[in-house]
């Protein structure tokens, strides 16, 4: 079956198998392998994704039930001629990344967070990123790197 | 410019990996490949009566089904070859592979198990390691003795390895008899699933008459080893070559689908790639071993330990892997911390039918000192001591010896430790704490030695043309930034370089000299020492060419920026770039390499039967404390603080230390509450990430840290170990912390809350204060 998508502002047609989820569309046929997959059931948050700006697991959603959608990957967060935003600057400045699996997942988690939740204390950005495993890093240089990003001292 | 060394620079992968442009293992491909997948055995044990492929291989796009008949050799394995590749005969887990399924997609390889038709006859499993030890219990492997063996050492039907002191038992009989007070208990420990968020993946090709193997893997030299063993091939006809790897913590230093893909691949002439799901992932990765340790101590009234006798049952699962190694941890955890008087040790590896066990970060070290330090405490308490001052007055001292005879010039340190803990955290002032209603408060404190690994390294560098420094090294940086920090800066800090022109190859077995791999926290240790080497050879080369351009002796010039200066007239100066180009007329290309291996400390070989893992070479000291609230209504645990004070010789990057230390502390809170694989009927009952509950970042406090850095002679710029021991007294400290909070001996992890209940509902409390 045939739909279209816009995948971090690039207009995309595609020809998917019915049962192909989101995931399997991103990492597979567009090849935009930023996006991970860790469990395949909704429970890491690796494969999240933004899906007309609200953070999916893009595991379990069914490709065709996002025909029309605007989709943003880990790949459409830097801004123009590649600068990184603040979030990915935090995330370095911190030490937020170890193995960095997860890490696209956090960045695409907190990035709707931070939209909507400009300055969040830490508590909540702990509450905010509760869908997303991390067996790294114990969680508190993200925690630092998303205030680092919106200007907190860390 | 101002030193590398301590300095919080970020890792030089982390634009790549927030970026999402990281290749890891799992994202990797080749052109022309296949898709494979595993049948695995549904059951735990059971006789294979009929394995019928052909209508899978019949359906449209399956290339080929692969069987136990094509596996090159009967068996293979790291210490005992008791492992085939397909069971054939006999499942002996449950998960075990029994045939491969080679398709042009992967969800054509799904689909084609289906169409495979296998019937096993069930067997009653060997469930535990109890029931594996019960007289006339069923051999998990009946012809045992057949075997070949890599090492010598005890071993019997069911016991895959036994490690016993030797030990004067008259003499104990007499203390225990004599002691004051005898104290005996017994602890218990789930499996912990690594559960890294990449499952592993290979892909493999057949090359010129050779296996290129690619894989995320902590160690390739030792998937190199395997794949060949396994194959029936030399080492060196196998090429493994790594990528960025999304977490191991010691699954990924064995191979395992690299085996299968390399197979795969020479039997249909394509590259092959293979990914685990999550289930199988789970169920088929190699988790920290459960066990069950007894623990007797004879004491002196006035506190003085007089003799322990420890007796461990550790679960070797259904194949042997390196797991054998491990019964040799009681040897050493039992006397490393705590003065022992005369000690009996015995440990028991069991043959189960259930999955292989494995490595995980602190290998069987998260439960020996979980049972050691409950059972400090529960010994303080019987002797109405305080629980820290009775640890304190058995702790080693500078120059003890442990009891495989390792002498501790430096065990002096633990004190120093509880000390710092004693600053920040005063032991009275916790002790008097209140609980807030509704609410238990408990406070507990563990130590523990450790060891860095001394498995050999080496690096090759080479000064490029524009001045950046090439680094060649089969080590892999497994997340913990050993190599993406600590070698990066330790080989830009010689060459007053920016670690971002330090270019770092990922590992490949036909490129770089051997390399142990990540595990027991060795890459910065080891592998910074090799640079350093490499550094000097490449220095001396440096200079040799500056003293020709610039006129003067090698001994007046130094490196910094870049560059070649004149000591004293720092004008005077050569870039790096223009050396490295005329050294291209002159001596040749400027390359310099180094190796290093720590060199086993002394030991008693007589201490013990079946010592297969001697020694804890460059020892670190650790203690934590915990400071925990339990709800009495829910049993919920949360850990209100946590404080490691820990000795790393020298912390090459204080950020990087920190991000081990949290990470490693928050893997132990799982431990100690959340994480167990429990085992009914030889099957696991967690198989997913939803009923296997890692921790989140509302359960996992900011760990308080505390570093020691008494600089380890042979190491990097004194740089000991770090990355692997901040997980290995968690248990212990959270387990003393509960024990005190409801005044009850709380001697099982996970402690789940349901068990906390059912403790809050009964009788009899224990005062820990």
């Amino acid at each position: 079956m045939q739909i279209e998508l816009s995948v971090n502002g690039v207009p995309t047609r595609l020809d998917i198998e019915a049962h192909a989820t989101l995931l399997d569309v991103l990492r597979g046929d567009l090849e935009l392998t930023g996006t991970k997959r860790g469990c395949d059931e909704g429970e890491c948050g690796a494969c999240t994704v933004l899906v007309d700006g609200q953070a999916v697991d893009s595991c379990i959603v069914a490709a065709h039930s996002v025909n029309g959608c605007a989709i943003e990957t880990v790949e459409g967060l830097a801004r123009a001629r590649g600068a990184l935003d603040r979030l990915q600057r935090g995330f370095i400045k911190a030490g937020a990344v170890q193995c960095g699996f997860c890490t696209p997942g956090f960045l695409i988690t907190l990035t709707a967070y931070l939209r909507e939740h400009p300055a969040p204390t830490p508590e909540e950005i702990r509450e905010a990123v509760a869908g997303n495993i991390c067996r790294c890093t114990g969680y508190s240089q993200i925690v630092e790197a998303v205030r680092a990003s919106i200007g907190e001292e860390i | 410019m101002t030193s590398l060394i301590g300095a919080d620079v970020a890792r030089t992968d982390a634009e790549s990996k927030v970026r999402g442009e990281a290749v890891y293992g799992v994202d990797y491909g080749s052109l022309g490949m296949l898709h494979a997948k595993l049948l695995r055995s549904p059951i735990p044990a059971g006789s294979i009566t009929k394995l019928d492929v052909t209508a899978a291989r019949g359906l449209p796009g399956v290339r080929a089904v692969v069987t136990g008949s094509d596996a090159p050799v009967a068996r293979g394995g790291a210490v005992v070859r008791d492992q085939p590749l397909f069971a054939t005969s006999v499942v002996r887990y449950e998960g075990e592979p029994i045939a491969g399924v080679i398709a042009e997609t992967e969800q054509i390889a799904k689909r084609a198990l289906g169409a495979i038709v296998l019937e096993i006859d069930p067997l009653l499993p060997v469930g535990d390691v109890e029931a594996a030890l019960a007289p006339g219990a069923r051999l998990v492997h009946p012809d045992w003795k057949d075997y070949e063996c890599s090492l010598e050492y005890p071993r019997a039907g069911n016991i895959a390895c036994e490690v016993t002191s030797d030990s004067d038992l008259r003499a104990l009989a007499r203390i225990v008899a004599q002691a004051d007070v005898v104290v005996e208990s017994e602890y218990r420990a789930q499996r912990q699933y690594q559960a890294y968020i990449e499952p592993k993946s290979a892909v493999a090709r057949w090359e010129d008459g050779r296996y290129v193997v690619h894989t995320a893997s902590q160690f390739p030299f030792n998937v190199r080893d395997q794949v060949a063993q396994f194959l029936g091939v030399r080492v060196s006809d196998v090429r493994v070559i790594g990528h960025h790897i999304g977490g191991g913590f010691g699954a990924k230093l064995d191979a395992s689908l690299e085996i299968y893909a390399a197979l795969f691949a020479r039997h249909v002439g394509r590259p092959v790639k293979i990914v685990n799901e999550r289930s199988e992932d789970l169920l088929s990765c190699g988790c920290r071993e459960n066990a069950i340790v007894r623990l007797r101590t004879s004491l002196a009234s006035d506190g003085r330990i007089l003799a322990r006798e420890a007796d461990v049952l550790m679960d070797n699962g259904a194949y042997s892997g390196e797991v054998p190694l491990m019964a040799s941890l009681p040897m050493h955890v039992f006397g490393q911390v705590y003065r022992t008087g005369l000690a009996r040790v015995n440990c028991r590896l069991m043959y189960t039918n259930t999955a292989p066990t494995g490595a995980f970060r602190g290998v069987s070290g998260t439960y020996l000192y979980f049972a050691l330090e409950r059972h400090m405490d529960e010994c303080a308490v019987r002797l109405g001591l305080d629980r820290r001052a009775f640890r304190l007055q058995n702790l080693l001292q500078d120059g003890d010896c442990t009891l495989v005879g390792q002498v501790l010039d430096d065990a002096g340190v633990l004190a120093e430790a509880f000390d710092r803990v004693e600053q920040v955290a005063p032991w009275s002032e916790l002790m008097r704490r209140p609980s807030t209603p509704g609410k238990r408060h408990g406070v507990g404190i563990a130590a523990a030695t450790w060891l860095t690994n001394p498995g050999p390294g080496t690096v090759t560098l080479k000064l490029n043309e524009d001045g950046t420094l090439g680094l060649v090294s089969g080590a892999t940086d497994n997340g913990s930034g050993a190599v993406t920090m600590g070698v990066t800066q330790i080989a830009a800090e010689e060459f007053g370089l920016r670690p971002e022109d330090v270019i770092i190859q990922m590992p490949d077995t036909d490129a770089a000299g051997y390399d142990a791999g990540s595990q027991g926290s060795r890459t910065t240790h080891i592998v910074g020492r090799a640079t350093r080497t490499a550094a000097a050879e490449v220095r001396e080369k440096i200079f040799a060419v500056g003293s020709r351009l610039l006129e003067v002796d090698p001994a007046d010039l130094n490196i910094a920026e870049g560059a070649v200066h004149v000591k004293g007239a720092p004008t005077r100066s050569v870039p790096l770039s223009k050396i490295a180009i005329a050294a291209m007329s002159t001596s040749g290309p400027i390359v310099g390499t180094g190796s290093y291996a720590t060199p086993l400390p002394s030991y008693n070989p007589a201490c013990a039967n079946g010592l297969l893992f001697p020694v804890f070479p460059t020892p670190t000291y650790h203690v934590h404390l915990a400071e925990v609230e339990v709800d009495e209504a829910t049993g919920r645990v949360t850990v209100l603080r946590y404080i490691v004070a820990q000795e790393v010789g020298k912390a090459i990057n204080p950020t990087g230390v920190r991000g081990q230390i949290q990470g490693g502390v928050a893997q132990g809170i799982g431990y100690a509450l959340y994480e167990g694989l429990e085992i009914a009927d030889s099957r696991y009952r967690q198989r997913t990430l939803e009923t296997y509950r890692l921790p989140l970042a509302v359960d996992v406090p900011d760990v308080e840290i505390l570093l020691l850095e008494h600089g380890d002679p042979a190491g990097p710029h004194g740089a000991r170990g770090v990355a692997e021991p901040p997980i290995v007294p968690v248990a212990a400290a959270i387990g003393n912390a509960v024990s005190d909070a409801l005044g009850k001996a709380v001697n099982q992890i996970p402690i789940r809350p349901d068990e906390i209940l059912a403790l809050l509902s009964g009788d009899d409390p224990i005062r820990l204060r």
